[in-house]
C-alpha cells in the first residue's frame, strides 16, 4: 500500500500563498476599516456594501470567463446600455412591476445573446477572445450614446419602486443578491461539467479538447453564464441611483479584472481558478478604496495608489512568462 | 533568489506608496492651513470693520467639482483655502463625471466617509440619491456654478425640501431668469457704437442642448426679440440667421467648420455655449478669426491674447461667473454645521441667480484680470475671510440670509478690487 504523502508547512505555504496573500489582503483592508472609520462605521459599513454587491455578482459570473484564461472588455459598456434599456422599458410600460420584470427579462436575453456571440465567433472565427469582446465594446458605447441621444437628456431614472424605502431593508436585498448568486455560482463551478471543463480549457484547452469535451460549446455556456451575472449585476447596479446616462458602467470592465487579480485569481485560467477570488477580490477592492479616503489619502491619489498595488500583485502573482495576460 | 527579490520589492514599492500617499495627503491638508493662516493675516488688515466674530466649530467641508483643473476650479479652492483658518474649516476635493450618476453617488459617498460634516457640489446628476446619502449621514449639501434644474423641475421634493440641501448659486442666471440675451444684444450695441465705421449687421448663434442647457434656448431666443426691437427704428438692421438645429446646436463638441458655410454672411458668432473651447479652435483652424468676432461666455485662459482691440480682436465678449459665488453655499453649509439660522432664513433651499463679469471693452478685461478668477490669488477675492465669518448666522447675529443671497447679484465687473 502506497504510504500517503505528509505535507509540510512549508509545503502547504507553497501552494497556497496566492489564496493566504489574498486573504490577508482582505483581513488587513478590513482592519484598517474598522480602525480608520471611526463615528462612521455603520454609514461606511452600508456604503461598502452598495458598492460591493454590482461588482461582485458581476465579478462571480466572470470566474466562467477568467477561469478559461480568457477575458471581456465589453462588460462596462454592456451594463451602461441594459442599465438605460431597463429603465426606457419599464417607464414605456407606466413604471408598474410588469415593465420592471419585462425590462430585466429583455436585458438577460441580450446578456445571453452576447454571452453566446463573444464566445461562439472567438472559436468560429478563430480570434481571441478579448477581440471580440472590443467589438462588443465598441458596439455598445455607440448603443449607449445613441439610446440617451433618443432620450434628450443627461440621464433617465427609472418611474418604479426597485429598491425597499429602508436603508437596511435595502442593505439586507443586496446580501441576499450577493450569497444567492454566489451560491448558485458556487454549484455550477465546482459541483457540474461547466466549472469542471472551463478549469481544463485554462489549464490546457488541447488537452481537455482531446480528453473528448466540446471546448468550443462549454466556452459559449461559460460566457453564457456570465451574461446573466452581467444582466443581474446591472439590475443591482441600477438599484442604487435609480438612473442611468451616457456613462454609466464605464471603467467597469477594469475594475472586475482588478477584482478578479485581487481575490487570487489566475490571469491565465486554470485548476486553480476559484469563486472565492470573486468576492474576496470584490471586497478588498472596495475597502481598500474606502480605506484610503478614511486615511485621508487625497481623493485624486487613490486611483494612483491603487494602480500601484495592481501593479505589485500582477508582479507577485505572476507564474510564467507566457500565461501573464490572457488569450 | 532573484524573483523572490523582485516580488518583495514589488510588495514593498506598493506599500511605500500607500504610505507616501497618505502623507500626500495630510500634507494637503497641512498646505492648506499655511496657505489659509497667510491670508489670513491679510484678513486682520482688511476694511470690514467689524468686531472678530465668534469662531465656529472645526469641520471639514468636500467640493465635487465638474472638472479637475482651470481656471474656476484653481482660483475656487485659492479662495476655500484662503478661507480655511478663520472659518475652522478643513477642505477636500474631488470630481464628478458629467454621464455616470452611478460614479458621482460613489464619489459623494468617498466624501461622506472621509468625515466631511458638508458637501458644495457642482453638478446635478444622481442628485436624488446623493441627497438620501446625505439624509443618512446626517451631511449638508449645497450647490455652486450649477443651476439644479433636473431636479429643480423633476425632483422638488426631494431635492429642495429635504432640510439636508441648503441651496445653490447658479452659473449666471436660472432659466427661469434669463437675461443673457439682453446682455449679449448689449454688448454687440456697444461694439457697434465704438467701431461705428465698420458696425457689426450680420450675427449666427450657437448653444448647446437644450436639454442640457435650457437657458440658452431661452437667452438665444431673448437675444432674437431684443434685435427685432432694435430694427424696428434702426438706421442700420442687424440680420440674425435662425437656429440651424444641425450645425448650431453644439452637441459638446467643438463647432463644425461647416457652420461658416452656412452662416457664410455672418461677421459674428453669438456663442451662449463656451466660445473658447468650442467655437474658438474652429475659427482658427478655418482662418476666419480675423474677419469674425466672437461674443460668448466662460473663461479658459489665453483669451485676452486676442480681446477687445488685442491681437487679432476675435473676443468681443465674454462672461465669467465670480468664484467668490461660492460664499453662498458655504455660508449656508457653515449655519447648518453650527446649528445657526439667518431670522430670515427661507423654508425650502433655493436655487440663486449669479450676475457675472460682463467682460466686453479692453477696459473691462483690464479689470478682470485683476479678479480672484484670472489671478487664483485670494488677496483678489471680493469678501475676506473675517467678511465671510461675518455673513454667518452664529458669526454675526445682525447676518441676514437677505444680506447673503445680495452678495451674489452684486458680483460685476465693477465689483473687483
Amino acid at each position: 500500500m502506497r504510504e500517503k504523502e505528509k505535507v509540510t508547512p512549508a509545503d502547504f505555504l507553497k501552494q497556497h500563498v496566492y489564496d493566504i496573500a489574498a486573504y490577508a489582503g482582505l483581513i488587513v483592508t478590513f482592519i484598517l476599516f474598522l480602525i480608520f472609520s471611526g463615528s462612521r462605521l455603520s454609514y461606511n459599513m452600508a456604503t461598502v456594501l452598495q458598492s460591493a454587491s454590482a461588482y461582485s455578482i458581476i465579478a462571480l459570473g466572470a470566474v466562467f470567463v477568467y477561469s478559461m484564461g480568457y477575458m471581456d472588455v465589453s462588460v462596462g459598456q454592456q451594463v451602461g446600455v441594459y442599465a438605460i434599456l431597463m429603465i426606457m422599458i419599464t417607464n414605456a410600460m407606466g413604471g408598474t412591476a410588469a415593465g420592471v420584470a419585462a425590462g430585466f427579462l429583455v436585458i438577460l436575453a441580450l446578456a445571453l445573446l452576447c454571452g453566446a456571440f463573444n464566445g461562439a465567433v472567438a472559436v468560429w472565427l478563430k480570434l481571441p477572445s478579448i477581440v471580440t469582446s472590443l467589438f462588443l465594446m465598441f458596439f455598445f458605447t455607440g448603443a449607449q450614446l445613441l439610446l440617451m441621444e433618443s432620450t434628450g437628456t443627461n440621464s433617465i431614472s427609472i418611474q418604479a419602486v426597485i429598491k425597499p424605502a429602508d436603508r437596511n431593508m435595502y442593505n439586507v436585498m443586496l446580501v441576499l443578491a450577493i450569497v444567492i448568486v454566489a451560491v448558485i455560482v458556487t454549484y455550477f463551478f465546482k459541483f457540474t461539467k461547466l466549472g469542471k471543463y472551463t478549469r481544463g480549457i485554462g489549464a490546457n484547452e488541447v488537452t481537455t479538447a482531446q480528453c473528448g469535451v466540446n471546448t468550443t460549446k462549454w466556452k459559449v455556456i461559460a460566457y453564457m453564464a456570465f451574461g446573466v451575472c452581467v444582466a443581474v449585476g446591472s439590475f443591482i447596479m441600477l438599484t442604487r441611483t435609480g438612473s442611468a446616462g451616457k456613462g454609466t458602467g464605464s471603467g467597469y470592465a477594469m475594475d472586475i479584472m482588478i477584482c478578479l487579480i485581487l481575490g487570487g485569481m489566475p490571469l491565465s485560467g486554470g485548476m486553480k481558478s476559484k469563486v472565492s477570488s470573486a468576492l474576496v477580490g470584490t471586497f478588498t477592492y472596495v475597502l481598500l478604496t474606502n480605506d484610503l479616503t478614511t486615511m485621508g489619502v487625497d481623493l485624486n491619489m487613490i486611483n494612483f495608489v491603487k494602480a500601484v498595488i495592481f501593479i505589485a500583485i500582477i508582479m507577485v502573482t505572476c507564474r510564467k512568462k507566457d500565461g501573464v495576460l490572457p488569450r | 533568489m532573484k524573483k523572490v527579490w523582485k516580488k518583495i520589492t514589488a510588495v514593498l514599492l506598493a506599500g511605500a506608496m500607500t504610505v507616501l500617499a497618505s502623507g500626500c495627503g495630510n500634507s494637503g491638508g497641512n498646505a492648506s492651513d499655511s496657505s489659509s493662516a497667510s491670508s489670513d493675516s491679510g484678513a486682520q488688515t482688511s476694511d470690514s470693520g467689524s468686531a472678530p466674530a465668534a469662531e465656529g466649530k472645526a469641520c471639514t467641508i468636500g467640493v465635487a467639482f465638474y472638472t479637475d483643473t482651470g481656471f474656476a476650479v484653481d482660483s475656487t479652492k485659492a479662495y476655500l483655502e484662503s478661507l480655511s483658518d478663520t472659518l475652522n474649516v478643513k477642505f477636500t476635493y474631488t470630481v464628478l463625471t458629467q454621464t455616470d450618476e452611478a460614479a458621482n453617488l460613489t464619489k459623494i459617498q468617498e466624501l461622506i466617509s472621509s468625515n466631511v460634516d458638508g458637501i458644495i457640489c457642482t453638478m446635478d446628476l444622481g442628485m436624488t440619491s446623493i441627497i438620501q446619502e446625505c439624509e443618512a449621514a446626517g451631511v449638508y449639501l449645497g450647490g455652486y456654478l450649477c443651476d439644479y434644474d433636473t431636479s429643480f423641475n423633476t425632483a422638488y421634493d426631494q431635492v429642495f425640501k429635504s432640510e439636508y440641501f441648503v441651496g445653490t448659486a447658479t452659473d449666471g442666471q436660472n432659466p427661469d431668469d434669463v437675461t443673457i440675451g439682453n446682455t449679449m444684444f448689449e454688448s454687440l450695441m456697444e461694439y457697434n457704437e465704438r467701431n461705428g465705421d465698420a458696425p457689426i449687421t450680420h450675427v449666427s448663434m450657437a448653444i448647446f442642448p437644450t436639454w442640457a442647457f435650457p437657458a440658452q434656448q431661452i437667452g438665444a431666443d431673448q437675444f432674437v426679440a431684443a434685435v427685432e426691437a432694435y430694427n424696428e427704428t434702426a438706421e442700420t438692421p442687424i440680420t440674425v440667421d435662425p437656429l440651424n438645429e444641425e450645425s448650431d446646436v453644439l452637441a459638446f463638441a467643438p463647432i463644425d467648420t461647416t457652420y461658416f458655410a452656412k452662416h457664410a454672411d455672418s461677421q459674428a458668432i453669438i456663442s451662449f455655449a463656451a466660445g473658447s473651447a468650442f467655437v474658438y479652435p474652429t475659427m482658427v483652424q478655418a482662418g476666419v478669426d480675423s474677419s469674425m468676432k466672437l461674443f460668448t461666455t466662460g473663461y479658459d485662459g489665453g483669451e485676452d491674447a486676442n480681446f477687445g482691440t488685442t491681437g487679432k480682436g476675435t473676443y468681443q465678449q465674454t462672461m465669467v461667473t465670480a468664484v467668490e459665488s461660492v460664499t453662498y453655499p458655504l455660508v449656508l453649509l457653515l449655519n447648518k454645521i453650527n446649528g445657526a439660522e439667518f431670522s430670515d432664513q427661507p423654508a425650502e433651499a433655493e436655487r440663486i441667480s449669479t450676475a457675472q463679469y460682463v467682460i466686453n471693452s479692453d477696459e473691462d478685461m483690464a479689470q478682470f484680470q485683476k479678479s480672484c478668477f484670472y489671478t487664483k490669488d485670494a488677496a483678489n477675492a471680493m469678501y475676506t475671510p473675517q467678511d465671510v465669518l461675518n455673513m454667518t448666522a452664529y458669526g454675526n447675529p445682525d447676518a441676514t440670509y437677505a444680506d447673503l443671497k445680495g452678495i451674489l447679484s452684486t458680483m460685476t465687473i465693477d465689483s473687483i478690487k
